[in-house]
């Protein structure tokens, strides 16, 4: 189950990599632990941009993979070619990683769709409440399909 | 990792015994111990000993009953530092080849060690010690033989059977080898055989209890281990540890709290020994995936709910053990990326193979351990019982297991544990350690290795950590500390929960401190963080928020309510004291809160000021719009602000007109600046507060707002930067937030371009500064430029007047070509000096600090100017070259007296000056009339053009010098003159002028007229080259109407001549003038100057004019020495000017011809005897006519 989904801006100048989107669906108390997680995972992904694997097919690669494992949660990552971080927090041991990508996937679309609201000025927060509900229906989606 | 045994820590070394002949046993130790593969030695000094050391305890129970526990905890122990692998009876060769005594107690020595050693399996080795190697040549057949006796007797090999010679150098490093070779090769057989046996136990399935599987299946790994055989000891420890799994939840007589425990700690020996087998292999990615799986397969392991932080703590110290083995072997392990590329599916990470993300696991593990055991304590209340139950607590046989030591009379017994005893023992223990520190020190070792691998977020995640346990310990000041190092990053990359709960911490311990300063400035940018309304449904499920409390609208109403009544109460106030004493804003204790460009308070309060004009005129007034800009979620009253400029006299003050009653304190100093009043002076939350009021400046230069002092309450401000609209940053954090922006001004324009400075000019000069030049200057004189200053509007005090010359073609005065010419004679352009106010004498002082810094600059001081007033001086400028220049003269004053501060008025006035030269002087060199010496210079060929002029010695030639005038203005001609340079010059040469009549007084020279003036030059001495002298020219300027200029001298060098002896000299004599048919004589006189005899041809010429008689042709011989005369009478035939009969002569001595020119042989003939006035002048003016 994915408890957490954020999306990161990307670190420009004086613009930092502040969280353009952050949004959990647990009822229990750690939303802020949520908080850091994700904000921890920034880390891994600097590392990750910093020191690009070498081999063919992960040259062009969105899809980050795992971040890296607590004790609790596993964070996926996922970063666009405009530098904005996509991650996930899931609860699940055993995730497919088709499954995750198929989600950055269609998170990706929603964030493309969010964004080109003419409304919506770039750098700052997407408050777009259909977002948001666009967001929680692919999070549910995430849970019926990797528990069936 | 320091908690566990040494004998787990360190690989089992290979343990052998050494038996009698004590002495030689320190060297062989030392020896064996240096080896490669070392070997630990038992040495034992006595026989008597061997058997105790390997007594084998029998076993007194049947192998149906349970194993009282899995692994014993000093079995280990027992093989590493008791059980040798080998004994290696040392003999001497003395007591072997010595008498039957000694060889009976040798055979009864070795009987009675093989009886000791045969149960336990240990090999045996034996050493004949050579006391010299002189008895080994003694050696002889009963030796022989004692040997062979000995190896039966012993039941060795005869390979095991070895000589140690301990005298001889050479041979003591072979029988070491020797011994050592064969003491490791017996070791590992023992070892293998041993493990050999207890493997057949394995396999033969010879156990009915799986603890006795798992112990068979450790042995069997311990004695690879002894043998250094990795792999096999890595295959029977995963194997032992595939056992132990399965043992979960088999029941067995112990209690089950006390049977998970044993089984974790069994197990965490395996894992340790796995982990430590695998990286010291290399093999980092086994390693980690392996822990992986001990950790996914034990974390759910939470069976004892009794005492759940036992669990929690062994979890942790898997994870600090595991941090420590990979930290250590990280050092030789290669970059972390290849494992993560290395093949692994994609479920190891980068964190995975550094300790760091291990230490913070295990801090977190142990911090859960802390709360559960504060729940387990806080359940039990009857602490006092179980302080005393569990005294005798001690750890048992078993590995994990723990029993009551009983004393009964003299022996201990040991007492099994009812598991609620237990609990109560590890509360007890719990209670004795802070966990806390250990936490912290966990934390810090993490947040250091995610330091050093540049991992900031992680590291601030655990530096929040530390803060929290300090704040649970509430040492303060480390929170404060560590808060404020984290929050920094926060701030940065704008993640606002983290930023508030980071703050509630930091604004409870600056609370807790008592640091009002602190306090309010955390308060404040809490109350100001962008946690927004329809943000805060986000935020409901904050529980761990801390002192923070959830990020919500409410809560920052909360917290600035809270500062806010801060700064409205006083000391006196009641309510001060209800909540925190330390906190408050007294009169002796007053509060500035600075907000610079970079504050994180900018949120709180942001000061734009912006001028209307960009530039304005001094004295005149503009206007200027304060804005205020607050994200507090309440409104704030403003009691008063002060505007602060660079120029403090236009500061100001704005007060509310509702609390200025209130607020009476007003000092005496602030009285004195002006007060504006505003009717409110309310800031709501993302409202722009604009306020606009007029200003003005006297004095001008830059006029900027420097910071804006925002009052609140009596003891409380606020102290803004000020910004300019034009460039302001956005609001930090604020900017990510979707909101509607506003302007800081009303007008846009001004919002995009205000800037918070404005140029005030400077104040327009009333004086007038005038410079007048009458035309060119001349070269050579000093030229003088008046300047005048007239006040006309203001006085002019402490003027300073700034002169400067620059060359007009801009290269200055000097230009590089002629940089060896300038150096020679100084600057072309010359200032020469500042003369002269006209009326005032006490100005003379002011002359005295002329302080000319170069030739082309100067400086000098004027005297105050009353009002309508006039002072002048005169600029002296002397021109070396002819050449154009620019005079830049500017002038400097205050219009104040006594007024230092004020501003300097200046005046600029530039002019161009023309340097011209005024006089050329020329000259030429005349022979006498009629007179023609023959120089032999001007026979011979030379043709160089630099050739001087000849002049013939003791004839006097004539020297005209003229002045022209090349400019237009007339100049005065004083005197012209010729200087001699040197005495001995007038002794050779002598020149005078001519005997002309002397013009008296000067002479007006116009434009493009000369002067001349007639030297004679006669040369006295036969010197060359003769120096002539320098004609000196003395003039000045035709002063018009002005007083008389000064003289000035040009002088020209009169280039060198030649003097040379004339050899002949021909002079042609005639009448000065001739009458139509008088007749007339000629004469041709040739001076022969030479002692020879000169021959000369001469030949005369026809004229039509004249009639003559004489000879035309023929040759004359001249004596030396002496004249001879040519005489010719001749009529002329035709009246006005007319040539005389031509003639020629060559002298064919020196192949030289002359002939008189034209002019010399001309004449005026008069139609008939012309009359004149006075007959007794006439001859004397016709000489005198003749003789020029």
């Amino acid at each position: 189950m994915i408890v957490c989904v954020a999306i990161v801006g990307h670190q420009v100048g004086n613009l930092a990599n502040n969280p353009l989107y952050i949004q959990s669906f647990t009822d229990g108390d750690d939303a802020l632990k949520l908080h850091h997680v994700v904000h921890c995972s920034l880390d891994v992904v600097d590392e990750r941009v910093n020191n690009p694997k070498k081999s063919g097919p992960m040259l062009n690669e969105t899809y980050l993979g795992l971040l890296y494992p607590t004790e609790n949660y596993k964070v996926y990552g996922y970063l666009t070619n405009t530098k904005v971080k996509f991650i996930s927090v899931t609860t699940d041991l055993d995730v497919k990683d088709a499954d995750v990508r198929n989600f950055f996937r269609k998170f990706h679309a929603a964030y493309v769709d969010a964004v080109s609201n003419p409304f919506h000025v770039p750098g700052k927060k997407i408050t777009s409440k259909t977002f948001a509900e666009r967001i929680s229906t692919i999070v549910k989606a995430f849970g019926l399909s990797s528990a069936g | 990792m320091e908690e566990y045994p040494d004998e787990l820590r360190n690989p089992p070394v290979a343990l052998i015994s050494l038996v009698g002949c004590p002495e030689h046993h320190p060297a062989i130790s030392s020896y064996l111990h240096s080896q490669q593969h070392p070997i630990n030695v038992l040495a034992l000094p006595d026989f008597s000993k061997v058997p105790v050391v390997l007594a084998k305890k029998v076993k007194d129970s049947g192998s149906e009953d349970p194993p009282g526990g899995i692994l014993k905890r000093d079995w280990l122990l027992k093989h590493r530092t008791k059980i040798p692998a080998l004994v290696a009876v040392l003999f001497s060769s003395l007591d072997v080849s010595g008498g039957p005594t000694q060889w009976l107690q040798v055979c009864s020595d070795l009987e009675n060690l093989k009886a000791a050693i045969r149960p336990r399996n240990v090999k045996l080795v034996v050493v004949v010690v050579l006391q010299s190697s002189s008895a080994e040549l003694h050696a002889d057949g009963n030796n022989e033989d004692r040997m062979i006796a000995l190896k039966k007797r012993a039941e060795v090999d005869s390979k095991y059977l070895l000589m140690y010679t301990p005298n001889d150098v050479s041979e003591l490093k072979q029988s070491l080898d020797r011994l050592g070779n064969v003491f490791s090769e017996l070791a590992s057989a023992h070892y293998r055989e041993e493990g050999r046996r207890i493997r057949t136990k394995v396999e033969k399935r010879g156990y009915n209890f799986p603890e006795l599987h798992m112990r068979y299946c450790f042995k069997v790994a311990i004695y690879a281990e002894f043998r250094r055989d990795w792999n096999e000891a890595l295959k029977f420890y995963e194997e032992a540890y595939r056992i132990l799994r399965q043992m979960v939840g088999t029941k067995t007589r112990l209690p089950p709290i006390q049977r998970i425990v044993e089984i974790n700690s069994v197990a965490e020996q395996l894992q340790f020994k796995i982990s430590t087998l695998l990286l010291h292999g290399g093999k980092v990615l086994d390693a980690v995936q392996w822990f992986c799986q001990h950790n996914v397969a034990y974390r759910r392991l939470v069976r004892v709910t009794e005492a759940p932080y036992l669990h929690w703590e062994w979890m942790s110290r898997q994870f600090l053990v595991f941090a420590e083995l990979l930290e250590t072997s990280s050092a030789t392990m290669q970059s972390i990326s290849s494992f993560v590329v290395g093949g692994t599916d994609g479920t190891l990470t980068e964190w995975e193979f550094r300790p760091a993300y291990y230490y913070q696991l295990a801090a977190t593990y142990l911090k859960k351990k802390q709360s559960s055991l504060e729940i387990s304590l806080s359940m039990t209340d009857n602490s006092s019982e179980v302080d005393s139950s569990i005294d005798s607590v001690v750890p048992s046989t078993y590995v994990g297991q723990f029993a009551r030591l009983l004393e009964q009379g003299d022996e201990l017994s040991m007492q099994p544990l009812s598991d609620e005893q237990y609990v109560q023992y590890t509360l007890a223990e719990g209670k004795r350690f802070q966990d806390s520190y250990e936490i912290i020190a966990l934390l810090k070792r993490a947040y250091e290795s995610y330091s050093s691998l540049k991992a900031q977020r992680m590291g601030s995640t655990c530096g929040l950590e530390i803060a929290k346990e300090y704040f649970f310990l509430n040492n303060y000041v480390n929170t404060k500390q560590v808060c404020d190092d984290i929050i920094t990053l926060y701030r940065q990359e704008g993640w606002v929960a983290l930023i508030w709960e980071v703050l509630g911490y930091l604004r409870e311990c600056s609370r807790k401190l008592g640091a009002v300063k602190s306090f309010i400035e955390y308060s404040l940018e809490m109350a100001a963080l962008p946690v927004l309304p329809d943000t805060s449904i986000t935020f409901l499920g904050f529980m761990e928020s801390g002192p923070a409390g959830l990020p919500s609208l409410q809560q920052r109403e909360h917290i600035q309510k809270e500062v806010m009544e801060l700064f409205g109460k006083d000391s006196r106030d009641g309510l001060s004291a209800e909540k925190s004493t330390d906190l408050r804003l007294t009169e002796e204790n007053p509060l500035n809160l600075e907000i610079d460009l970079v504050s994180p308070l900018r949120t709180v309060m942001l000061a734009s000021v912006a001028f209307h004009e960009q530039m304005i005129k001094p004295s005149v007034s503009t206007l200027i719009t304060l804005s205020l800009l607050s994200q507090l979620p309440l409104s704030i009253q403003i009691d008063k602000i002060d505007l602060q400029f660079n120029q403090p006299q236009c500061n100001f003050s704005i007060i509310n007109k509702e609390r200025y009653t209130s607020t009476t304190m007003i000092s005496s100093v602030q009285k004195s600046q002006r007060m504006e009043k505003a009717s409110s002076l309310v800031l709501t939350t993302n409202r722009w507060l604009r306020l606009t009021f007029e200003i003005k400046s006297e004095q001008s230069g830059k006029l900027e707002c420097v910071s804006i002092i925002v009052k609140l309450g009596p003891h409380f401000s606020i102290i803004c930067r000020a910004e300019s609209p034009a460039s302001m940053d956005d609001l930090p954090l604020w900017k990510f937030e979707d909101r509607v922006e506003t302007f800081p001004t009303k007008d846009p324009t001004l919002a995009l371009t205000g800037q918070k400075a404005t140029q005030i000019e400077e104040p327009e000069p009333h004086v007038d500064l005038a410079l007048v030049a009458t035309g060119p200057a001349l070269v050579g004189e000093s030229f003088i430029v008046p300047v005048t200053i007239s006040a006309k509007g203001h006085d002019v005090y402490s003027g300073e007047l700034k002169i400067n010359l620059v060359d007009v073609r801009g290269d200055g005065l000097f230009s590089p070509r002629e940089t060896e010419a300038s150096f020679l004679d100084g600057h072309h352009v010359e200032l020469l000096g500042i003369a002269g106010a006209e009326q005032e004498g006490k100005s003379q002082g002011s002359y005295s600090n002329i302080n000319r810094i170069q030739q082309s600059f100067g400086l000098v001081s004027i005297p105050n100017i009353k009002n309508g007033e006039t002072w002048s001086c005169e600029l002296e400028i002397k021109w070396h070259q002819p050449k154009p220049i620019m005079l830049f003269v500017s002038l400097g004053y205050s219009s104040q007296e006594k007024d230092s501060t004020s501003q300097k008025i200046n005046i600029h006035k530039s002019l161009q000056i023309e340097g011209k030269i005024a006089v050329t002087i020329n000259h030429r060199i005349m022979l006498p009339f009629r007179r023609d010496p023959l120089l032999l210079s001007m026979v011979k060929p030379f043709n160089d053009a630099d050739q001087l002029v000849s002049l013939p010695l003791g004839e006097s030639n004539v020297l005209i010098v003229s002045a022209s005038n090349c400019t237009e203005i007339p100049i005065w001609v004083e005197s012209l003159s010729i200087e001699t340079d040197f005495i001995s010059a007038s002794s050779s040469c002598c020149i005078k002028p001519g005997s002309g009549p002397e013009s008296t007084g000067s002479t007006l020279l116009v434009a493009e007229e000369e002067y001349k003036k007639v030297f004679t030059v006669k040369p006295e001495v036969d010197s060359a080259p003769l120096s002539l002298g320098i004609v000196c020219l003395r003039w000045r300027r035709d002063p018009g109407h002005h007083e008389p200029s000064t003289i000035v001298t040009t002088k020209h060098r009169l280039p060198h001549v030649n003097v040379e002896v004339p050899t002949l000299i021909v002079s042609s004599e005639c009448p000065p003038y001739a009458v139509l048919g008088d007749p007339l004589t000629y004469f041709v006189k040739i001076q022969n100057q030479t002692p020879l005899l000169q021959e000369l041809k001469v030949l005369l010429s026809d004229s039509q004019s004249f009639l003559m008689s004489g000879t035309h042709s023929g040759t004359v011989f001249v004596l030396p020495k002496s004249d001879h005369v040519l005489s010719y009478k001749v009529i002329p035939l035709s009246s006005g000017t007319q040539q005389l009969p031509k003639y020629s002569l060559t002298s064919s001595r020196y192949s030289a011809g002359f002939q008189p020119s034209s002019a010399a042989s001309t004449i005026f003939v008069f139609p008939s005897k012309p009359l004149f006035k006075g007959a007794n002048d006439r001859g004397k003016n016709l000489e005198s006519v003749a003789t020029i």
